[in-house]
């Protein structure tokens, strides 16, 4: 073989080699990416409806891709078998009671299915164990709802139309607030009292924002009343006192008690006096005695007056009356005169002297 | 023109087509490379094997045809990407550029842009040698020479077509996605990783071994075809000419019909 047949050679080998590597380099990534040259374990779940999902399709646990669908069978009367291959790594993740449903990659990627759930006191998932499922809404219940929805909004729009048309002809309240005038201006009448109240709110608001303020102000009664310690022991005192002059009061008002309860019983002199009706008629008897008995008295100290032995004594008697009389009233006279004098002296300084002088 | 027997009687001259001049021609041309092609599988498995031509015509057809596959594959993976993307962009799904190149460059445009390419190089290289070979009588002096013409110039070539074609697509595919990816990278910002991630997430095993198997088929087409129009080409300057033009429009038309009719069998088997 000649040289430059030697080089060909080896260039065409490098070549198909690089090819073969582009091959297998690629190969290789996407069984990697497709989980072909792990080792798996195989586990399958029955759907009812698996629409969009085909062999090659994606098993995703929390997100993460886990396996690939290894197979899509029928099983019994409307059901389809999905037979899964799970990577052993992550079998130690996947426990019996996780839950698989049909999901999407992405909004409008490929189907895939999604394991969810599953408690850490189950024990892991194995090959040949049967997942369970629960179904995912599927479109055709959704455009079902979507239809309920349309009906109802119908119904709704129809009803707004029906109020809306009355409110046009001024039926209701509404529909006469929007048409009839007088209406209108006694809302906006309304309005503007209700501003006015709320004005009047505003300023009371701040009055007692201000009463407050002055509650607050440093030195103030209430201020004092509620920070100043000396002035509430002052007032901790008196109300001690106080309360001791109301028990020393009740004390009081039960001994009165007491003694208006005596006033009641005839066991005492001033209940015999208030409650006896003998002795008040006794009484009556013994003050209408005494009554005549001073008359009587009366009557004999006069005819003693008039009688020889005693009327000296009476005469003396009434002229030293009279006497005395007399010089009461000559000392009452005397100090008039005093208080004249004394009032004219009071009244000369004041005169002006020219006023005093006599006019030529 | 009627004939007379001995009885006097008319009898029909045998007709010098069987069906129409054009068809019989059609159909004789289809005969002649049935027999092409049965004669090319009948001597690559009979000794002996003529390795060095094979690796000659190997370095021939896919070591020198490698920059500008290379080239092409390149600037088709940038001008996909471009052209793609306004499309996702109304939908905002300028992200799923990489997996559509990808599905693109994989399942079609590597196999096709290659075989095209290699249509248009080496199927016209192989009926102007051949045509010229025939045209200066070197394959009769082949066969004076003891030497088997067909084994030596065809089965080499064929070999050699059907072997580089599918590795010079290996080449044009990751030529093309890896300007698929610089264009991707310069727009989006996509990173390598998340580039090829995306890509090996859309395509799948039968994708490779589809575009392989339909690269094998186009290369043997170009071979066969640029052999079989070289090796009858006509006597004259002319021949070669006509040859060479031949192969390329004939392989070119012939890579599109298998470039169909492959579409439907793997999806079938998708």
């Amino acid at each position: 073989m000649s040289a430059v047949e030697n080089k060909r050679a080896v260039v065409v080998g490098v070549f198909v080699f690089l090819a073969l590597v582009i091959l297998v380099a690629g190969i290789f990534v996407l069984g990697g990416q497709q989980k072909r040259f792990t080792k798996t374990i195989q586990v399958s779940a029955v759907f009812d409806d698996v629409t969009g999902l085909k062999i090659g399709n994606q098993v995703l646990f929390s997100g993460v891709r886990v396996g690939v669908v290894q197979g899509i069978a029928f099983e019994g009367p409307s059901q389809v078998a999905i037979t899964m291959d799970i990577t052993q790594e992550a079998q130690k993740y996947i426990r019996k009671d996780v839950k698989a449903t049909i999901g999407s990659e992405s909004l409008i990627g490929n189907k895939a299915i999604v394991l969810t759930g599953g408690t850490p006191q189950m024990p892991v998932i194995q090959p040949g164990d049967r997942i369970a499922t629960s179904a995912q809404l599927s479109t055709e219940e959704m455009m079902q709802t979507l239809q309920e929805n349309n009906k109802n909004l119908l119904a709704i729009t129809n009803d707004f139309k029906q109020l809306s048309a009355g409110l046009a002809k001024g039926e209701g309240l509404a529909g006469a607030l929007l048409t009839d005038d007088q209406l209108a201006q006694n809302f906006q009448a309304i309005l503007a009292n209700l501003q006015r109240t709320s004005a009047t709110s505003v300023r009371a608001s701040q009055a007692l924002a201000q009463f407050s303020n002055k509650l607050n102000t440093q030195g103030g009664l209430a201020d004092e009343l509620l920070t100043d310690t000396v002035t509430f022991n002052k007032l901790q005192a008196t109300m001690t006192q106080l309360e001791q002059v109301m028990s020393t009061a009740n004390q009081i008002t039960s001994k009165l008690n007491t003694t208006t309860d005596k006033f009641g019983s005839n066991s005492n002199a001033l209940g015999v006096l208030l409650n006896d009706q003998e002795f008040a008629v006794d009484l009556q008897m013994t003050m209408q005695n005494l009554e005549s008995g001073t008359d009587k008295l009366d009557a004999t100290l006069e005819s003693l007056q008039h009688s020889i032995l005693l009327n000296g004594f009476f005469r003396r008697k009434a002229k030293r009356d009279a006497r005395q009389k007399e010089r009461e009233q000559e000392r009452q006279e005397r100090l008039q005169k005093l208080d004249e004098k004394e009032g004219k002296k009071n009244q000369l300084p004041l005169t002006p002297p020219d006023t005093l002088a006599p006019a030529h | 023109m009627k004939f007379h027997n001995d009885d006097d009687k008319p009898v029909r001259r045998p007709r010098a087509q069987v069906l129409s001049k054009q068809l019989d021609r059609v159909f004789t041309e289809l005969n002649s490379i049935a027999s092409f092609i049965g004669r090319f599988f009948k001597e690559v498995f009979m000794p002996p094997y003529e390795f060095k031509e094979i690796i000659r015509q190997c370095f021939e057809i896919g070591v020198k045809s490698l920059p500008l596959i290379s080239l092409t594959g390149f600037i088709i993976g940038i001008v996909f990407m471009n052209q793609s993307r306004p499309s996702l962009a109304e939908f905002g799904a300028t992200s799923w550029l990489p997996s559509l190149v990808s599905l693109a460059i994989v399942r079609a445009l590597a196999p096709l842009v290659t075989a095209l390419i290699g249509a248009g190089r080496i199927g016209s290289m192989i009926g102007a040698e051949l045509g010229s070979m025939k045209v200066t009588e070197q394959i009769e002096a082949m066969e004076v020479s003891a030497t088997n013409p067909f084994k030596f110039l065809v089965v080499s070539r064929v070999l050699a077509t059907t072997f580089m074609i599918p590795a010079l697509m290996m080449y044009t595919m990751l030529v093309a996605l890896l300007g698929a990816f610089l264009n991707v990278n310069a727009n989006e910002g996509t990173s390598f990783v998340t580039f090829f991630s995306q890509v090996f997430d859309a395509i799948t095993f039968l994708d490779i071994f589809s575009s392989l198997f339909k690269s094998a088929l186009f290369g043997f087409t170009i071979g066969v075809v640029g052999c079989y129009k070289g090796y009858n080409s006509s006597k004259g300057t002319e021949g070669v000419g006509k040859a060479a033009n031949s192969s390329v429009v004939t392989a070119m038309f012939l890579v599109f019909i298998e470039e169909l009719l492959s579409l439907q069998i793997i999806t079938a088997l998708r």
